[in-house]
């Protein structure tokens, strides 16, 4: 099983007593596939034993944290299983650019998580109340409903529609400041928004482990001036959501 | 999530770690927005794939519409029309899902990393 492609360029007779202290899943015992200045690390276990349940995830995501801290590496997918190292050498040589390329572009730095959370309703209401141009609008409407079933309906389905829109502005104006912030630390962010209605902002962000402190102090002027939101920020991750190569 | 890689959690809204955990839990639970056809299931998995994208047109239609309201582009009548057209087109999902045994849920599907469809 694989779990992360490092780069060995720096500190490569560490690797092999670093994996040796590892347990892999199930306690396998990990060890390093070579070429050149790329390893990959593995253990071997039958595909027939492999259970994807939560805990092996948490198993394998430890290892690869483990590794982290020591080099720089892509994480591969939970569960990827080759048949013998052989495989995984050709695997390595067919995409060595493009791993190069990856672990270049995350070397030294780590990937943060940024959750965004609100009570929707009530920040919904602290919104309307804020936008005496809606209520306006909202009031005029109230009083255009005549007796009709089928413009009650519109009337009821544009106000959900502008609720939407309010809050869609509005997030998309907190992102807006976010992503000026970010331009500053220099770092390449992945930003989705509403996840769900109570998780408005799921964002990542490759940044330097210097970086942190500074990212914090933002996080929290940024709480002071959102007082209504969560701010959640995590990390450092070994960088998931920043591997971006398709395995030839 | 373990408490040790939480470098900042601020904020007046009530969330505690499990709070989070069970948020997160709910996004990442796509048993139900999956679509899992099989020999036995092949009407219902059918109806469920037929369905999702008729609900997610739908849906689009009825935004351009609204928006279209909003912008003051339509006659009393044409709004009064637009009205009737979209309550019939939800009455009708309602009835189609209520046939297929679906709920809004099941008619979701998991992007993966893209996220759901709706």
């Amino acid at each position: 099983m694989i779990y992360a492609i490092l780069s060995v360029k720096k500190n490569p007779g560490k690797l092999d007593p670093l994996l040796a202290g590892i347990k892999g899943i199930s306690g396998a015992g990990l060890y390093a596939v070579l070429v050149d200045k790329v390893a990959v690390a593995v253990c071997d276990i039958n595909k027939v034993d492999l259970v994807a349940d939560k805990s092996g995830a948490i198993e394998y995501a430890s290892v690869i944290e483990t590794l982290a801290q020591q080099y720089t590496l892509l994480p591969v997918r939970y569960g990827s299983v080759m048949e013998s190292a052989g495989t995984i050498k050709k695997l390595l040589k067919r995409n060595y650019v493009e791993i190069q390329q990856n672990l270049k572009k995350v070397e030294n730095k780590f990937e943060f998580g940024l959750k965004v959370f609100c009570d929707s309703e009530k920040l919904i209401a602290e919104l309307k109340a804020e936008s005496k141009e809606t209520n306006e609008v909202e009031q005029k409407s109230g009083s255009e409903i005549q007796n009709s079933v089928f413009r009650e309906y519109i009337n009821k389905k544009l106000k959900e529609h502008r609720r939407e829109e309010m809050m869609l502005s509005y997030v998309d104006s907190v992102i807006a400041e976010l992503t000026e912030f970010l331009t500053h630390l220099n770092t390449v962010n992945k930003i989705k928004k509403m996840a769900s209605p109570k998780n408005i902002i799921d964002a990542v962000f490759l940044l330097k482990k210097d970086k942190i402190e500074e990212m914090v102090q933002a996080i929290k002027d940024f709480q002071s001036k959102y007082p209504e939101l969560n701010f959640i920020l995590t990390g450092p991750w070994p960088p998931y959501n920043f591997v971006e190569f398709t395995i030839k | 999530m373990s408490e040790n890689k939480i470098l900042c959690n601020t904020g007046s809204v009530d969330l505690s770690v499990n709070d989070i955990s069970e948020e997160l839990e709910q996004l990442t639970n796509s048993k139900d927005s999956k679509l899992e056809l099989t020999p036995a299931n092949a009407d219902s998995g059918l109806a469920k794939l037929v369905l999702t994208l008729v609900e997610l047109i739908r849906k689009l239609i009825e935004k351009q519409a609204l928006r279209r309201v909003d912008g003051g582009l339509l006659t009393d009548e044409e709004i009064e029309r637009l009205g009737e057209t979209l309550m019939k087109l939800e009455m009708k999902m309602e009835e189609l899902k209520k046939h297929f045994n679906l709920t809004d849920r099941d008619l979701n599907i998991n992007l993966g990393p893209l996220g759901d469809l709706m």
